[in-house]
């Protein structure tokens, strides 16, 4: 990890311990003070200048303490409207990709509307939001535009990608902080006389919840590198949604498993990673969407075609 | 809590014109290879294909010069080695030889058997096994009853092993045998390298389920091999022997040897598949891809001397349930006029590895044994 890059994840650290558990109206100012919306933003365009790279180290960390923010949502935002010379409002940019419902849509200041290759940037003002809610009770809003969009442009990027990358970074952070928590439950909790933690069954269990977290760090990690590479990463990161999709089926499960009764209630911490994480699997595509379009993509390329594929994309990376 | 760090895949010199090589050899010798055999493709002997590969560079390829090795970068054998893989290439004959046993030797064995056994594993004409289960050592490996007593004229051998792949076929075994007499578990272990022709060994034929003859067993017999036989230290068997497994467990193998299955079915369905067959493509898709960034980052590890005990294990346990899991699904998805017992290549593969695929999560370290180390990882133990 570059020096830049620990500096970041240790701000960002210290900032979301503290507003973990906070709500948007409160946690949100504190977010803009620190500058994380411009992340991707160049420096001479006044922003961080972070890569993609950055954006996953600080997503992880937004889902590790499960902060309820659009802090993706505003920093993919930014970048869009960076990258399309469009003027970058201060506050919560939150996103609405194909219609998809938008979060926090009911407190951002503006919502970029990605469609058919064209981005649009709208006040609050200028739409009316249906309200609806995440399984873990995160605001998720029906947008209707009802006035004239601020400023528009056309737009290259696949947005519904960045943003499927956007949560695969956050449940890299949850899983692995929901590891954590059954880790240390089971070392703590004694039962039958000794710690859960010295049972093989449960060994077992934790031990193949660290490899679906592991897999989903990686992932996430290595669609990232695409992008900053400058590939488009459509492979790796449909690659990577589908493979945190069944991450966190298995990591979730075994998670409250670890837990018993202690975990489901509303006073335990482990609610607000695993509510998040359940809802996550069907954002920005479920495991139907992106592997039917994956399989499609890879099906073109003929049985030896797929390997060639795979291997020159990743050599392309092969720093010379 | 993060327990597998990316470290970034890095070879030297044009990846792309060594892969192309590769292929180029699998294109001029695969019309003669079983296609079925290409589906578990590590567990295939073909001793003239093995030689095929010594001849061009293939083998040993981080070994010394002097020891008829190429001196090339890891991580380039390991580009080599996931092309051979993924082309269903036969590359069982040479595999423990190239993959551990001869680096085993450079790390830990005298000039004399590296001079003895290097060049003739680099050539692909001489092979090795490995020595390690015994009837009552199994995951339980520090059990092993095998003794080799030390006198004047040399190592004094009595026991059995068993499980031992491709020992018909191989030169030497390495082997973990008890040279402290009463000594317990992991103490009083040594490796010693023992050529399978001496008076006393008896090897006899293990025929698995598939009907394939790769598994043996061995008996020794009073065998006498010289003190030289002894590889590294007396009585520190057991701490090569964990290095020699962290080896083991992290190659491209074990989620690649049935790749073939995957470009088969890619093959069969056509560039066009129903939304059913294209879901399961891409699920299969996202699994070897995830799995290979996460091999290709333990095996930089590797290169850069670090020991990623716990992101092998990782690596070994996902890989092997991916592959065993494969057949299945692609059993489950298929249109239903693939029948097992048609010619058809897809067929022929699901059968083969419905049966095969058993041995996945077994080879190399059970699934119980690799979770057990991941959770020792975790502070669990």
């Amino acid at each position: 990890m570059s020096d830049s890059r620990n500096l970041l994840t240790e701000m960002a650290e210290g900032l979301f311990a503290d507003l973990s558990g906070q709500d948007f109206e409160s946690a949100w100012p504190k977010i803009e003070e620190a500058g994380f919306a411009g992340l991707l933003v160049a420096e001479d365009q006044g922003g961080f200048g972070g890569d993609w790279g950055d954006l996953f180290a600080v997503l992880r960390l937004v889902g590790q303490f499960a902060l309820a923010l659009p802090l993706g949502e505003t920093i993919i935002a930014h970048k869009l409207l960076a990258d399309a010379g469009l003027a970058r409002p201060d506050g919560a940019i939150t996103l609405t990709i194909n219609g998809n419902r938008a979060p926090w849509g009911r407190n951002a200041g503006h919502i970029l509307r990605a469609e058919n290759d064209e981005l649009a940037l709208y006040a609050a003002d200028a739409v009316s939001a249906e309200h609806g809610e995440s399984p873990a009770d995160e605001p998720r809003d029906k947008i209707s535009f009802t006035g004239a969009a601020l400023s528009s442009a056309s737009c290259a990027a696949d947005v519904y990608a960045l943003a499927a990358l956007m949560r695969v970074s956050q449940a890299a952070g949850a899983l692995d902080a929901a590891l954590a928590m059954s880790i240390e439950y089971s070392n703590d909790r004694v039962q039958f006389g000794r710690p859960l933690s010295k049972f093989q069954a449960v060994q077992q269990n934790l031990a193949a919840f660290a490899a679906e977290a592991a897999a989903v760090n990686v992932a996430g990690q290595a669609a990232a590198a695409v992008l900053d590479n400058g590939g488009d990463a459509a492979l790796e990161i449909a690659s990577a949604k589908i493979r945190t999709n069944h991450a966190i089926g298995v990591g979730t499960a075994i998670a409250h498993q670890a837990h018993a009764a202690i975990g489901f209630t509303m006073e335990y911490a482990l609610h607000p990673l695993t509510r998040r994480l359940m809802g996550w699997r069907s954002e920005y595509g479920n495991d139907a969407y992106w592997s039917v379009r994956l399989g499609k993509q890879i099906a073109a390329h003929g049985g030896a075609g797929m390997w060639h594929e795979l291997t020159a994309r990743s050599d392309a990376l092969i720093a010379g | 809590m993060q327990i597998f760090s990316v470290h970034p895949f890095n070879p030297p010199g044009d990846i792309a014109a060594l892969r192309k090589k590769v292929r180029d050899l699998v294109a001029s010798h695969e019309s003669g290879w079983d296609p079925v055999g290409r589906a578990n493709c590590w567990a295939t002997f073909d001793t003239d294909f093995s030689r095929t590969l010594g001849k061009e560079g293939f083998l040993g390829m981080t070994w010394p010069k002097k020891y008829g090795g190429h001196e090339r970068h890891p991580l380039e054998r390991y580009v080599v080695m996931e092309e051979l893989l993924a082309a269903g290439a036969p590359v069982a004959a040479h595999w423990v030889a190239d993959r551990q046993t001869g680096n085993l030797l450079l790390r830990f064995g005298t000039e004399e058997q590296r001079e003895k056994y290097l060049p003739g594993m680099a050539s692909g004409e001489e092979y090795a096994c490995i020595g390690l289960s015994e009837p009552g050592a199994g995951s339980d490996l520090a059990s092993v009853r095998t003794s080799a007593r030390r006198t004047d004229e040399g190592y004094r051998i009595n026991g059995q092993k068993v499980w031992t792949t491709g020992a018909h076929l191989c030169r030497g075994i390495l082997a973990l045998v008890r040279t402290e007499e009463g000594s317990e578990r992991n103490a009083g272990l040594s490796q010693l390298m023992i050529d399978l022709d001496t008076p006393g060994i008896t090897i006899n034929p293990i025929i698995d389920m598939t009907g394939s003859h790769d598994f043996n067993e061995i008996f020794f017999d009073d065998v006498l091999v010289p003190h030289g036989a002894l590889v590294g230290v007396e009585g520190e068997g057991w701490k090569q022997v964990t290095a020699e497994l962290a080896i083991e467990r992290s190659g491209p193998e074990r989620y690649l040897s049935s790749h073939a299955l995957l470009a088969a079915l890619i093959d069969a369905v056509g560039p066009e598949p129903s939304d059913s067959i294209a879901a399961l493509i891409g699920q299969l898709t996202a699994q070897t891809w995830t799995l290979r960034q996460m091999s290709m980052s333990v095996a930089a590890k590797l290169a850069g001397g670090e020991d990623p005990v716990v992101e092998a294990a990782i690596v070994k346990e996902m890989g092997n349930a991916f592959e065993q899991a494969m057949p299945r699904l692609v059993q489950a998805a298929v249109d239903h006029s693939v029948e097992l017992g048609d010619d058809a290549l897809l067929a022929q593969l699901i059968s083969h590895l419905l049966v095969a695929s058993p041995s996945f999560s077994l080879r190399g370290g059970t699934q119980e044994i690799l979770r057990g180390i991941v959770a020792k990882g975790l502070g669990l133990r």
